[in-house]
């Protein structure tokens, strides 16, 4: 070590070479390693933030440079408090512009598709249903519907970002259900969530009751309802029932298969 | 084996996006022997400072050679053996005196209760036991130069080199230093003295060097060096007048004891400024 | 060999140890603890933020707010301790006085890196544990108020629900977050300490250092973008080749946000992560020690 010691000290260039020689060196080692690590990233689903030109435009130069710079959660969150303050003051298309830029920033987190999501199919589209400004109905209809495919769409996308978990396909599916009344499509949506291994058992229990509404897939529903019935008393909650015993009529189940419900374990609306 | 041993020594500073370079030391060559105090004088910019920079391993030589006890200045073994007082306190303020010298003792290699007894022994020796719990930015400048001092003795070392021990020191620290630097001669500890204050080097130096522009222009024994060679000095006990008149005939022709026969000397300041000033 | 002198020790553990103790003790008295102060006020000053939010997003601005700070902290820290610590000690002179005793440079160096490493640690531990204190707080209130609205709720329903908020505050991931942030602290203390051999001053070296950050959290996207889009010419192949060579692609150690919105991150790749990090702090230690090594004081 001393006469390396001595050599640089007494060769400027020799040290220099040395330096530089072990910088580039090491430089050229670990790209490779880098860009498989990079790529192993990507398969795990981190680095999928899109920090294109686009986005740049849209939250300005600090924002881009502080997200580039590791802080962009601090800046994703920092724009969802103001898509806060917009709620309160009802300005939706702010409000929207926001999300798309949140969900740009932290594709992976699902609180922010989710809500995104929520603010638009639920909350805008009823102020939409609502607002006096618009006289007639039939355009607050319209703007109540696009709300309803805004909120489709942007939980889609989060799909698209998060295939390895159910969360936002089950939301996805309450959407389907409770605002554009599409059955089949909200099956669809239950039953893929209900394949994930940490789903919640009520998925695929939701996806027999909308396949159930699905015109021309009664008899699928029915099969699958049974199913599920005969799983045991855990499953046999008053909704099941009700469907249950909906499809044995309109199937016309022969007597003798059909199983025996009585009134009081349907629920009360009925 | 010589303490110190530097053999054609050269340093060569180059000036960035010059031609020109500096040359800070120009073949130099000189012994230390051991037990010996030497001052190694110069006017400011002479190469003191970059010798002993070069001796203590600090700086390279461009070429030449130094050693201490037989090992190369480069090699970190060399400095087992040397304490360093450099010219201005260079320590942490932020220190306390005792904590300086465990410092410092911890990178010697001394650990423990060796380590508190060698503190203990050197803050006595300096006379710094009741601010050794004081931080160093609160300490005078003598103050700075006696744990400067005891940082040098730390690990025992049988080689000193100090820079300006007595700069800016009052007279009585300054004789104090004196007095300490002659009662390590006594132990046989060698010493490499650089200082400007000529008076006191007279006083303890056995040997000495004076650079003058890199260039080593006078060396050897103090006594040697500032007789004056054409006279000559005779005293004489029980010497009557007349035998004054005698001894300048004949010598041996005497009642007259010669005590002893000495060349006169003048003062080491009048030697040193006419040395140098004859090389501009 | 004279008993009272014991053989030079080529590599001493102690004499590391002395120099990084005393770093720590230097960076200590200077009071840089202080700015914890800070920290902790502004993880207080967040929960009175924050409080029409609901659990759910109070959560993730906790954790995305402690993390982020503590990640421009120990950064910050990394980097304006570590480019003080040699200029001072060259022109104070105390580098002479340490070097004029048998220490080699090479320990000399390693003992400053680790003083600082030191310090970054402890800062991070104790920013860690206050995070962690706030994070049980809100979670308790979390799990006290479900409580309280799930009164008609079956109990399994509220287990389940207090199940999820525990799930979704305190993750394995999370500690992963926490060493991903040293780590890319100590990668920026030792390539501070390696601008630092040969810069003129501690301001050019923090400048310089800086723009290292900005270049190294670029390089992927620039890299991207230019071979994506342009059709590159040879120059800005070379130029870019250049860039990827020298600067550290940050984006790797940038895990932290993903890992926040709940990505969890394989021991695996995590592993991989440190391990590269760790490899960096040792090549800029390395080619640290090669120029200041050359050095003339």
């Amino acid at each position: 070590m001393y006469s390396l010691e001595k050599s640089f000290r007494s060769h400027p260039w020799f040290r220099f070479s040395a330096v530089a020689a072990l910088v580039l060196i090491f430089g050229a080692i670990r790209l490779p390693i880098e860009s498989r690590l990079n790529a192993e990233y990507r398969a795990a689903f981190f680095h999928g933030a899109q920090l294109n030109l686009s986005l740049r435009q849209q939250i300005g130069q600090t924002g881009f440079l502080a997200a580039l710079g590791g802080f962009r959660a601090a800046v994703a969150d920092y724009l969802w408090i103001q898509a806060h303050i917009d709620w309160t003051r009802t300005e939706w298309g702010k409000m929207l512009l926001i999300f798309n830029n949140v969900t740009a920033l932290q594709p992976r987190n699902l609180m922010f598709w989710d809500m995104s999501a929520w603010h638009m199919a639920y909350n805008a589209s009823a102020f939409a249903m609502q607002d006096t400004r618009v006289p007639r109905m039939a355009l607050r209809l319209k703007h109540q519907h696009e709300d309803f495919l805004i909120g489709k769409d942007l939980l889609e996308r989060g799909i698209a970002n998060n295939p390895d978990r159910y969360k936002l396909r089950e939301s996805l599916a309450t959407l389907l259900r409770d605002k554009l009344q599409d059955h089949c499509a909200a099956a669809v949506q239950f039953a893929k969530a209900a394949e994930f291994p940490d789903a919640p058992t009520y998925e695929i229990r939701f996806a027999a009751y909308e396949l159930s509404w699905c015109p021309g897939h009664e008899r699928e529903a029915y099969n699958e309802l049974l199913r599920l019935y005969n799983m045991g008393e855990k499953e046999r909650l008053p909704t099941l029932l009700s469907r249950l015993k909906s499809l044995q009529e309109s199937l016309n189940i022969p007597q003798s298969q059909r199983i025996n419900i009585p009134e009081n374990q349907l629920p009360p609306h009925h | 084996m010589t303490a110190i041993s530097i053999q054609n020594l050269t340093k060569v500073y180059p000036i960035p996006f010059r031609r020109e370079r500096i040359i800070a030391v120009r073949n130099l060559s000189l012994d230390v022997e051991p037990g010996q105090v030497y001052g190694l004088l110069g006017p400011n910019g002479s190469g003191k400072s970059t010798t002993m920079k070069i001796v203590l391993g600090l700086v390279s030589p461009s070429a030449g050679t130094t050693r201490i006890f037989g090992r190369d200045s480069h090699e970190v073994e060399s400095r087992e053996e040397v304490g360093f007082l450099p010219e201005n306190p260079y320590f942490y303020k932020f220190l306390t005196g005792q904590e300086t010298l465990d410092f410092y003792g911890k990178i010697c290699g001394i650990r423990g209760a060796k380590l508190r007894e060698r503190t203990a022994e050197l803050l006595a020796l300096v006379g710094l036991e009741q601010a050794r719990d004081r931080r160093l930015a609160g300490y005078s400048k003598g103050m700075l130069q006696r744990i400067g001092l005891a940082q040098a003795l730390i690990q025992q070392p049988r080689l000193l080199v100090l820079d300006e021990p007595t700069a800016g020191v009052d007279p009585a620290g300054s004789r104090e230093i004196r007095d300490l630097i002659l009662d390590f001669k006594k132990r046989g500890i060698t010493v490499l003295l650089c200082s400007h204050l000529l008076s006191q080097v007279q006083e303890i130096c056995d040997r000495i060097g004076i650079l003058h522009k890199g260039v080593l222009v006078r060396e050897g024994r103090l006594e040697d060096l500032i007789s004056i060679e054409n006279q000559t000095e005779i005293i004489l006990e029980n010497a009557t007048p007349e035998l004054l008149a005698q001894v300048n005939a004949l010598l041996t022709n005497s009642g007259a004891r010669i005590l002893a026969e000495r060349k006169p000397q003048t003062t080491l300041e009048d030697f040193f400024l006419e040395v140098t000033s004859s090389k501009n | 060999m004279d008993p009272a002198h014991p053989e030079h020790i080529f590599f001493s553990p102690a004499r590391i140890r002395a120099i990084a103790g005393n770093t720590l003790l230097e960076l200590v008295r200077l009071k840089v603890f202080y700015f914890l102060l800070i920290f902790g006020f502004l993880l207080i000053g967040l929960g009175a933020v924050t409080p029409e939010f609901n659990f759910q997003e109070q959560f993730q601005l906790l954790k995305d707010v402690s993390l982020g700070a503590m990640s421009i902290f120990t950064w910050l820290l990394a980097v304006l301790a570590t480019a003080m610590l040699l200029p001072k000690d060259i022109e104070d002179r105390t580098l002479y006085t340490i070097l004029a005793k048998p220490i080699p440079r090479f320990e000399y160096l390693l003992g400053k890196l680790l003083g600082v490493l030191l310090l970054i640690l402890i800062s991070t531990l104790v920013m860690s544990a206050v995070f962690a204190i706030a994070l049980y707080g809100r979670q308790q209130l979390a799990i006290s108020e479900t409580i309280r609205t799930s009164a008609g709720a079956s109990a399994d329903q509220i287990q389940d629900a207090i199940r999820d908020i525990r799930a979704s505050t305190f993750t394995y991931s999370l500690i992963a977050a926490v060493v991903i942030i040293y780590v890319k602290a100590a990668l920026f203390a030792a390539l501070t300490l390696f601008i630092s051999t040969f810069a003129s001053s501690w301001i050019f070296t923090i400048i310089v250092t800086f723009a290292c950050y900005f270049i190294g959290s670029l390089q992927g996207i620039a890299r991207e973008v230019w071979l994506g889009s342009v059709s590159t010419g040879p120059l800005p192949r070379i130029f870019l080749a250049i860039i990827a060579l020298i600067f550290p692609d940050l984006q790797l150690f940038n895990l932290v946000d993903d890992i926040v919105a709940g990505n969890s991150i394989s021991m695996l790749l995590f592993g991989k992560t440190v391990a590269l990090g760790g490899l960096y702090t040792c090549i800029y230690f390395l080619v640290a020690y090669f120029v200041f090594t050359g050095k003339e004081l």
